[in-house]
């Protein structure tokens, strides 16, 4: 691995503490306060912040502008980047863009199609794949070179990461596509929120028998539940989303002004679950427009205080 | 007083269903003209004969085809069945208004069910007036 | 085959308002297989559209012919014994011949009837399923003769993606993931080695986005 001054969430992974990165989302307008505002939420609760990337295809600040303001309040981004609005001359201008101005970590995506998005007239992208962005950010960095071979006299040396969805891919498949990713060059992995932990364990054994786990650092994602309405939403209408019945029951099972109680009760025990087993490096909290009770799970996780790597 | 309005019908129908128009019990027919077109099945009802029917004047098309299930050449009624549908659709877009197309399925030679279904169908086809392309 | 849909009347109605004289042109080739714009359909629209313009009380003359291909010209003159001056056409082909048909009757109008959209096969009739978006560099050798440019909406060489579930494109329920199918066909050629290998970015410079293309075959051009 070859990068000056590498970022904190690295440090943090490679200095074998458990990690802690959340998620937000940039707001649909131009004013920065919004994510200044989640952005203060997070502060010191978490080792990095992926900022989303027009995420579900509907026009929000970029990630690279999100991720700037973040930086200033002295948070870490990781800024995400999908295939789906930007040509491989688009990317690599924003990766170079990004890195100087201070972003070192990349999540590498394809992105939610554009159809259901806000502008679903629009032409998409695609030029290149995921796997193809990661492997392009890695040459970046060990080569020094851009994709057309040129010299990069400072080429951006970034953490790179990856999304996996144990959930989701035909089942003879998975492994191998981890697999693809690292070879790619991906550093991270950040996957699905997971509700079944049953089926993430079987997930887990199997990169670990080919000894993935220790080629990349795994960072399992959870998602507090705020109501039974949301339970069964995103089990019915998310793609790539397995909540078993016994979670929805759960959140069926109290009084509705429990019910966030109860969600953030099932987040802190998949935490603690997800803490016991081997590989898992980490875990990355998407709790969207609930900012505000990261630094509750965290401190109830007891993931307090984040260690110092500095 | 006005004499009232008699609408030309263009029959097509296969001859399984009824042999021939003039076989059907539809008494005097005073209030009603009738243009037959007899067919081996209502399969071979192509959309443009129904179109070239109220081009030639008819007020209203109606097809006769057998039973569902009945066809003695298997799809021929379901076929006609899709046709009529795809030409109503149309007859409704240049507002012409597709109710002046219909499909019936009978029993295989049952000439009265026929006759009772023309009867009952000329009411309405009598509010809907001439045919405004003529 | 070229596969395409005819127009709305509606919106053919107003392609056709500023002309008296129109000549419905047909095409015995793609369209026709698709029921867009062969004999038949040019027949069904030039009643509708008689009948239609019948109830208005505007006078326009609508004829009717149909040549085998309009993408080739040797077939395409034959139309002109139809075209007189005033003429419009109204082209029920592909946009490939409504073009060719716009070159050699060059001060005739010459309107689409007909909206093409794209290179397919007939599944089974009144199936049509789009195969092939002509990039001009076809690997469906390691994908097991399944397009992942065409068939996956996303275009991924490395799929399939987080959306892919039960088999299904996340774009819409009645889509099949072509990742899903490229799995499966690779299992049954004994040939999952191929998903293991990284594909690396496309070369985009043969397909459309190179700039539109010409292909000169100088063996067969005296």
């Amino acid at each position: 691995m070859n990068t000056e001054s590498p970022g904190r969430l690295q440090k943090v992974l490679e200095g074998g503490f458990f990690a802690v990165t959340a998620e937000c989302g940039p707001p649909r307008g131009a004013d920065p306060v919004p994510i200044r505002k989640k952005g203060d939420l997070l502060k010191g609760f978490v080792d990095a912040v992926n900022v989303t990337d027009n995420q579900t295809a509907i026009v929000r600040m970029s990630s690279v502008g999100a991720c700037q303001h973040l930086l200033q309040l002295g948070l870490e981004p990781v800024m995400q980047m999908v295939t789906r609005d930007r040509n491989r001359i688009a990317l690599q201008s924003d990766i170079l863009g990004a890195y100087s101005l201070g972003i070192k970590n990349i999540l590498c995506l394809s992105g939610d199609h554009q159809r259901f998005g806000s502008q679903p007239d629009a032409m998409n992208v695609f030029d290149i794949d995921s796997i193809n962005l990661v492997r392009t950010v890695w040459n970046m960095r060990e080569t020094g070179r851009d994709m057309s071979g040129f010299d990069l006299q400072t080429p951006p040396r970034m953490f790179i990461g990856a999304a996996a969805n144990p959930f989701a891919d035909p089942f003879e498949y998975r492994v191998i596509r981890l697999a693809k990713k690292i070879d790619a060059g991906a550093d991270f992995i950040q996957t699905q929120c997971v509700y079944n932990l049953e089926r993430f364990a079987k997930w887990m054994d199997q990169a670990r028998d080919e000894g993935l786990t220790d080629k990349v650092h795994i960072l399992a994602g959870v998602t507090p539940l705020k109501s039974e309405g949301m339970a069964r939403y995103m089990a019915g209408r998310v793609a790539g989303m397995d909540i078993p019945d016994f979670v929805i029951r759960r959140m069926a099972g109290v009084p509705k002004k429990n019910a966030a109680r109860e969600g953030i009760a099932i987040c802190l025990e998949t935490i603690a679950a997800l803490r016991e087993m081997e590989g898992v490096r980490g875990v990355h909290i998407m709790a969207i427009e609930w900012e505000e009770k990261v630094a509750e799970i965290v401190a109830a996780a007891g993931l307090l205080p984040r260690p110092s790597v500095d | 007083m006005e004499s009232p309005f008699k609408p030309e019908i263009t029959v097509f129908h296969c001859i399984n269903a009824f042999p021939d128009v003039e076989g059907l019990p539809l008494g005097q027919g005073e209030n009603f003209s009738i243009k037959a077109f007899k067919l081996p099945c209502t399969g071979m009802v192509k959309d443009v004969y129904l179109l070239r029917a109220f081009e030639a004047g008819a007020d209203a098309v109606l097809v006769f085809a057998c039973l569902q299930g009945q066809c003695r050449y298997v799809e021929g009624n379901l076929r006609a069945a899709k046709r009529v549908k795809f030409v109503q659709k149309l007859l409704d877009e240049i507002e012409l208004d597709g109710r002046r197309l219909a499909l019936f399925n009978i029993a295989a030679g049952d000439a009265a069910a026929a006759a009772e279904i023309l009867h009952k169908a000329l009411p309405e086809l009598v509010k809907l007036g001439p045919n405004p392309a003529v | 085959m070229i596969v395409g849909e005819q127009k709305s009347i509606a919106e053919i109605r107003e392609i056709i308002a500023p002309y008296r004289k129109l000549l419905i042109l047909g095409c015995g080739t793609c369209v026709k297989t698709c029921f867009a714009g062969g004999e038949d359909e040019v027949a069904v629209l030039a009643s509708a559209l008689r009948l239609a313009l019948k109830k208005e009380g505007k006078e326009i003359a609508v004829e009717e012919f149909t040549v085998e291909r309009q993408c080739e010209d040797a077939f395409i003159q034959e139309a002109a014994a139809h075209i007189s001056p005033g003429t419009a056409v109204l082209s029920l082909a592909c946009g490939a011949g409504v073009q060719a048909i716009a070159r050699r009757f060059a001060k005739t109008p010459v309107l689409p009837g007909v909206n093409t959209t794209f290179i397919g096969v007939l599944d089974k009739q009144g199936l049509f399923t789009e195969e092939c978006l002509g990039c001009g560099d076809c690997k469906l050798a390691i994908f097991g003769g399944i397009c992942p440019v065409t068939r996956c909406a996303k275009k991924l060489l490395n799929g399939p993606c987080g959306g892919s579930q039960k088999g299904k494109c996340e774009v819409s329920p009645d889509l099949d993931c072509a990742w899903q199918q490229i799995i499966e066909r690779l299992k049954i050629l004994g040939q999952l080695g191929n998903l293991r290998v990284y594909v690396p970015p496309k070369n985009w410079k043969s397909s459309h986005a190179g700039g539109p293309r010409k292909l000169v075959r100088e063996d067969h051009i005296i």
